[in-house]
């Protein structure tokens, strides 16, 4: 435990301190959503064309590729309360708690169970993905998109193999995860 | 301009949160316009307990520091129109809102809401001043136990010391078999102790259990003995005066079903 968080705060070094794992502040990483008046009617519905409406980033720091070597691996499962902020890639080895949360510029991988919030492409990036070994998310947002499961959701509709959630066509869609193919943005 | 009513007992577990999240219920299903606010910071129950965990976006923690406004944080519940819930913030801690924010949160939602019903955490540390810092009304909620109704004394005084003065008791969790048996305080000894008016007397239920972990309240569910007494308390709560159930040990089927077609006339 103690070396994992030793990994971590030397990680720290190599990215802006403010920008990862600070639980006292506000997330500067969600301009967009704090921006938007409009954005709190029109979570929780699934709605594509509301989602489209609420999440028009016009900065410019949206779209920008993030390179492959800003990654970070979390050696852990991340319980309630505990959050990872980090404006690259973040890939857990564990689980995401439901109470827990990841917020990452790029993509987020969890090789384990997903069961918190997951924010991926939080600066704005729409290409980026959340995956997991098993999506059974509180929340995924992406981007300036936020979905949500099923009120009525039973327990079994939770898939055994790992699943991709990205954006598609103005609304965030979710899907096997298939290895090879072009499907999964390397971006 | 409504009322704020914190919701508190001292010591952990003995059901606030279940509390609120029923009187809330059976205050908004009444008609009345209704907020509950969790202040457990850090230790998020309430949206679970009315299952509207996946629907949070902002916080109180972004509301009284100004990173949304108010209404962005509110979440309307799925069932009930009139109630809202603004969450507690869980990655955070309980510093991150003081009692001046709280004071004034409490009295913008006073404006728009007939009650304003706060969820406090256990203890009695910053998260227990601030929860109580706005409010105009205390109810204390013990059980029966000794432990539970010691915690409740030293609350109450704590209540009084803040000027929130007469805070109202309900007594959670009463098994009358047991209290028949001697084996259990009963209602009488509570109030002895700590010399408050009773609001209400809720009955140990298997149905809290259910509707708890599913994040439906029972008030919703007319066949529960809790969500019953719930109701009840919540009509208390905005002045009816309607007797405290009278609770009997061992009661059979037969006489359960009694009870119910009694009640119906």
């Amino acid at each position: 435990m103690k070396r994992d968080i030793d990994r971590i705060h030397m990680l720290m070094q190599l990215t802006p301190p403010s920008e990862i794992l600070r639980h006292d502040k506000p997330p500067e990483i969600y301009p967009h959503l704090y921006n938007k008046g409009s954005q709190s009617k029109d979570f929780g519905k699934k709605d594509p064309q509301k989602a489209d409406k609420a999440s028009h980033i016009n900065d410019d720091i949206g779209e920008v590729e993030i390179p492959s070597d800003m990654t970070i691996l979390i050696q852990r499962t991340l319980r309630s309360g505990q959050s990872i902020r980090y404006p690259g890639h973040v890939v857990i080895l564990g689980d995401v708690n439901p109470g827990a949360e990841v917020v990452a510029g790029g993509n987020i991988l969890v090789f384990g169970t997903l069961r918190g919030i997951a924010h991926a492409g939080a600066h704005g990036n729409t290409k980026a993905i959340v995956a997991a070994f098993k999506l059974n998310p509180t929340q995924v947002r992406i981007a300036g998109y936020i979905t949500r499961a099923p009120d009525n959701a039973e327990d079994d509709c939770v898939f055994q193999h790992p699943e991709v959630a990205r954006v598609y066509d103005g609304k965030v869609v979710i899907e096997k995860l298939s290895m090879g193919g072009n499907k999964v943005s390397t971006q | 301009m409504g009322e704020v009513i914190v919701i508190t007992s001292g010591k952990g577990g003995v059901g606030k949160t279940t509390t609120v999240a029923n009187i809330g219920t059976g205050l908004a299903k009444e008609g009345y316009s209704v907020v509950l606010v969790d202040t457990d910071i850090g230790l998020r129950n309430l949206d679970v307990v009315l299952g509207l965990e996946n629907r949070i976006v902002y916080d109180i923690v972004d509301v009284a520091n100004g990173h949304c406004r108010l209404k962005q944080a509110l979440i309307r519940d799925k069932r009930l129109e009139s109630l809202y819930l603004l969450p507690a913030a869980q990655t955070k801690d309980k510093t991150a809102v003081t009692e001046e924010q709280m004071k004034e949160l409490c009295q913008k939602l006073k404006e728009d809401f007939d009650y304003v019903i706060i969820d406090c955490p256990a203890g009695i540390e910053q998260g227990f001043k601030n929860a109580i810092a706005g409010a105009d009304r205390a109810v204390v909620v013990t059980t029966p136990e000794v432990a539970a109704v010691r915690d409740a004394d030293r609350v109450i005084g704590l209540l009084e010391a803040a000027g929130l003065n007469e805070p109202d008791l309900i007594i959670n969790r009463l098994r009358p078999d047991m209290v028949k048996q001697g084996n259990m305080m009963d209602i009488d000894d509570i109030i002895d102790i700590l010399a408050v008016d009773l609001l209400g007397v809720v009955p140990e239920d298997e149905m809290i259990v259910i509707s708890t972990n599913k994040g439906e309240p029972a008030v919703l569910d007319s066949r529960s003995n809790a969500g019953e007494a719930y109701r009840n308390i919540a009509k208390r709560i905005t002045g009816e005066d309607i007797p405290i159930m009278l609770l009997e040990a061992n009661e059979g089927i037969m006489a359960l079903f009694k009870r119910l077609i009694g009640r119906k006339k």
